[in-house]
């Protein structure tokens, strides 16, 4: 192999989570260094190269000002890869659309929110950029990030699994949770993280987003079985996914109107809202 | 063959005494129900166990399974080379204690599968080293077994022992002369008596009315539903419901489809070739190079399953494809059963029950 790929790593809303699983990743697999060299990573170096050929994105589009970010990285980069959840989704980040944006920015940070802190719909960075290739999960997994860049390097296409978490599930034998009494999304979330959390008695919450046979109206059949509510079933379903949901409506409704909720107050909430100055 | 007997409190010593010699594997407690597993210490084993989520077929047809390594890399001259090596993966002497007569049923399937036509030395390899020792049944695992309807309740000719638990003792009796040997060299089974013999008559007769009949047809019959039943409307309706999890494949004890994958090392010029069980249950598996998919839709998936259940795999192979274990409509979750299905298209199809 020639000059190696120069990669740069980007972050918008999130919590950096996905780039520290890729520096653990670095740890456990030095080779990939041989592979490619870092330019930009600015949760591990203080370098700030600008000539990259692949770039990594983690975070959700949350505000007017990133917009211009993604394009510039888009202008440079050959290749764009949504790292995680909130790239690949919109993830956790998309709860908030449920309520109108001045509502949201006034919980958050008080009354001057809506002056002093820039928001609007959280929405996957696809929604802005042509993205080239996704590495779900919250977080992502080490293992399908080294599989994703090895397949660029090789040119070749990253393929996501197309089936559900629960293939994997099964074939490292765990008692079904949703037969325990335990919720899992497991039957309509993409597979590729080997089943982590229902394999030590989590149940999945859809992180990684739907298997495109996703089958919502059995799946809600499952949860109401547990006594969940279409409410609660509707709270799960957008705990990661809400942006998906918005945009398949017509394909996975919700039991009500997914955005704006009619009622504009938040729900209430253990955490104190900042108080006023 | 010959018929031995060997007391209960004899049988962890004849575990202890193979663990010497081989790995031994059998049904384990787990925290929610049972499963096949290594066994480490003796009284790990429970034979009285119902039903485990794999079957047995894991130690056959691993889940994941190395075929070869290889090695890329350019000769002197400069062409592009490839070295393959073989790699044999858990090829190990075996004995696995307490297989159900459902799950052996799947296990003599598998023979023919993977030694007829094109013979795959990585099964028939492995194969070589497993010694079998079933346990009969003397009770259902629960409601969802049709095991009675499959004709799987007794044991099939593949066990190299086979035990069945009457009162205190087991009686063993040996399918094969590695059986028998493993028998008189590890344990201190002795010859049963003719009264032996009939207590063991008693046993296995009284078992029976316990098992119950769930299909409204003959095992023999469902190749003809099957063929009339083709466009039947429940396919549509079953594949309506199906959430195409794959989970009903991925449990049976006679589904033996895998893919073939290759997998890169981090240094970008080694690597290894695995398998792994795939399911025609889920929608990549009938994908084809341009985008084609035979089976696109689930409800046409969920036919093809019935089909090779209860007929292709018949044709194929002279053996059913069903085993009556039941794991699939455990495993379900939309309650799709087999039975529940070849009742319904038996009712539609309104074909004469012939039993």
């Amino acid at each position: 192999m020639s000059a190696k790929p120069k990669i740069a790593f980007f972050d918008f809303t999130s919590c950096e989570g996905c780039q520290l699983t890729v520096i653990d990743a670095l740890q456990t697999h030095l080779g990939l260094l041989d592979l490619v060299e870092i330019v930009q990573f600015r949760e591990a170096m203080s370098e700030k190269g600008q000539n990259y050929q692949i770039a990594f994105v983690e975070g959700s589009c949350t505000r007017k000002s990133d917009e211009a970010r993604l394009l510039a990285i888009r202008e440079q980069a050959s290749a764009v890869v949504a790292l995680g959840a909130c790239a690949h989704l919109g993830g956790v980040n998309s709860m908030k659309n449920r309520w109108p944006i001045e509502n949201v920015q006034t919980y958050v940070y008080g009354q001057n929110g809506k002056d002093a802190y820039e928001s609007y719909p959280a929405r996957p960075i696809s929604a802005v950029i042509k993205v080239d290739a996704v590495i779900p999960g919250c977080p992502i997994d080490r293992h399908e990030f080294l599989r994703v860049v090895q397949m660029m390097l090789q040119g070749r296409t990253p393929r996501l699994p197309d089936y559900p978490l629960c293939v994997e599930c099964k074939l490292r034998e765990n008692a079904c949770l949703n037969t325990l009494g335990i919720l899992c999304l497991g039957p309509i979330t993409r597979a590729g993280c080997e089943a982590i959390c229902p394999s030590y008695g989590d149940g999945c919450e859809g992180c990684r987003g739907w298997h495109p046979e996703a089958n919502f109206d059995y799946m809600r059949e499952i949860l109401r079985g547990h006594g969940l509510s279409d409410h609660e079933i509707d709270a799960r379903f957008t705990m990661f996914n809400h942006y998906q949901m918005e945009q398949m409506s017509g394909h996975a409704p919700l039991s009500e109107a997914v955005a704006p909720v009619t009622d504009t107050s938040l729900p209430t909430s253990s955490f104190a809202a900042p108080k006023e100055d | 063959m010959s018929l031995y007997i060997l007391s209960k409190e004899k049988l962890p010593a004849f575990v202890e005494a193979l663990q010497a010699g081989f790995r031994v594997v059998g049904p384990v407690r787990t925290p929610t129900g049972f499963a096949f597993e290594e066994i480490t210490q003796a009284d790990q084993l429970q034979l009285d166990y119902t039903t485990t989520i794999l079957p047995p077929k894991k130690y056959f047809l691993p889940q994941r399974e190395t075929l070869f390594k290889y090695h890329t890399g350019s000769n002197p001259e400069g062409a592009q080379s490839v070295d393959v090596e073989p790699v044999f993966q858990d090829v190990q002497p075996t004995v696995i204690f307490g297989m159900h007569t459902c799950d052996m049923s799947g296990i003599m399937l598998y023979d023919k599968v993977f030694s007829e036509g094109f013979r795959d030395e990585h099964y028939m390899t492995r194969r070589d080293k497993m010694v079998i020792i079933g346990i009969e049944c003397l009770h259902p695992c629960d409601d969802a077994s049709f095991c009675k309807d499959m004709g799987t309740l007794t044991a099939p000719p593949i066990y190299d022992l086979h035990m069945t638990e009457v009162d205190d003792d087991y009686l063993i009796d040996t399918g094969s002369e590695k059986g028998e040997r493993l028998l008189l060299n590890y344990s201190e089974a002795k010859m049963a008596t003719t009264d032996h013999m009939q207590r063991l008559g008693r046993v296995l007769s009284a078992k029976w009315p316990r098992f119950r009949m769930r299909l409204k047809m003959s095992k023999d019959q469902t190749p003809s539903l099957l063929t009339l039943g083709y466009n039947a409307h429940i396919w549509e309706e079953l594949g309506e419901r199906c959430l195409a999890c794959g989970s009903c494949t991925n449990v049976c004890p006679t589904c033996f489809c895998f893919d073939v994958q290759d997998e890169l090392d981090i240094n970008m010029q080694d690597g290894e070739r695995v398998r792994v069980w795939d399911s025609c249950q889920l929608h990549e598996f009938a994908l084809v190079a341009g985008g084609h998919n035979f089976r696109e839709s689930k409800a046409s998936r969920v036919r093809h399953r019935l089909m090779r259940k209860g007929k292709y795999i018949k044709q194929v192979h002279g053996l059913s494809g069903c085993t009556g274990c039941g794991r699939c409509e455990r495993a379900c979750l939309v309650d799709i059963t087999i039975p529940g299905t070849l009742n319904a298209l038996h009712d539609e199809m309104k074909v004469e029950s012939g039993v």
